[in-house]
């Protein structure tokens, strides 16, 4: 897809697929992108950790998709494997509430320190919102758009 | 202040009095987004607000007299911000300058940008737009300086509309 291979993996395979990402001679991904996360539960999926990663050797991209539970998202961190993803990840857990195991440092990045909840979660309640719809098309017919 | 607060002040004396303040206002550029770059521009030899007396880029907030927050501020952001308006002496004015700085503009729902600077401190001029031209905030000055103008300094101390929280 967009002239990336998408490879879908298990959370309990997804440090040994990153680590032969990084580390086969023909793949050599040697370079993290973006980590981040999408909320699929309004659509009754989970939570979805991806993991974009580029190969400076080479010059090619993959990204890889993780699929989290919908209650209680966990996912293996990947911050050992490339320093990069350690804030990353850090983002994409107070964002989205998915914790990464192992993680060395988990804590908040941009959020302030007294700030409660998951702001990119679906359910996540927007007080501008409550008091004002959203004037446009409904979010999930603009998804589908794309 | 001892003298001020005796006496009535003339007519021509506050008027030299205003109009000497009203040219010469030092600016704190409280940049914050893409709306800087605008107030920048305004800054620089095409728009150039120094001829309307205002001196742009004053070494810190305790040298400034007008404060410009231009772009978008976070709620994460907002207690610098009320720390470099009290730390400005009186008399001080403020500018908002850009639609996330009078009412949070295209981000109305987000979750970490505050609905308009005047939640934190109060505001003399709105410039609307996104970003405003530096016309705008050219105009804007121009009108900051109409209100100053017309002020008694008497009653703008009296009123301690800026006077500094209990507890900083």
């Amino acid at each position: 897809m967009h002239g990336h291979a998408v490879v879908r993996v298990a959370p309990a395979r997804y440090v040994e697929a990153a680590t032969l990402l990084r580390d086969d001679s023909d793949l050599a991904f040697d370079y993290i992108e973006f980590l981040t996360a999408v909320d699929w539960r309004p659509k009754g999926g989970g939570f979805e950790v991806v993991l974009h990663v580029a190969s400076t050797v080479h010059n090619h991209h993959c990204r890889l998709k993780v699929d989290c539970d919908a209650g209680a998202p966990h996912c293996p961190t990947v911050s050992h494997l490339w320093p990069g993803a350690n804030w990353h990840e850090r983002e994409t857990w107070e964002l989205f509430g998915i914790v990464f195991d192992g993680h060395p440092h988990l804590v908040k990045l941009v959020l302030p320190e007294q700030f409660e909840g998951h702001p990119l979660r679906k359910d996540f309640v927007l007080m501008s919102r409550v008091a004002k719809p959203w004037p446009g098309a409904a979010e999930g017919e603009e998804e589908e758009e794309e | 202040m001892g003298l001020m607060e005796q006496v009535a002040m003339p007519q021509p004396v506050k008027f030299i009095l205003n109009w000497g303040r009203k040219y010469s206002l030092w600016v704190m550029n409280f940049g914050l987004a893409c709306c800087a770059i605008e107030f920048i521009a305004a800054s620089t030899s095409k728009h150039d607000f120094i001829r309307l007396g205002v001196i742009p880029f004053a070494h810190g907030p305790r040298q400034a007299d007008l404060l410009v927050t231009a772009g978008t501020l976070t709620d994460k952001m907002a207690p610098a911000l009320r720390r470099v308006y009290d730390q400005m002496p009186d008399p001080k004015y403020v500018i908002s300058f850009g639609s996330c700085s009078n009412c949070g503009g295209p981000y109305w729902d987000s979750y970490s940008v505050t609905k308009g600077v005047d939640q934190i401190i109060p505001v003399d001029v709105y410039v609307p737009g996104c970003p405003p031209r530096p016309e705008a905030l050219l105009h804007g000055i121009v009108k900051l300086q109409e209100k100053i103008g017309k002020e008694d300094i008497r009653e703008k101390w009296r009123a301690g509309i800026s006077t500094p929280p209990a507890a900083g």
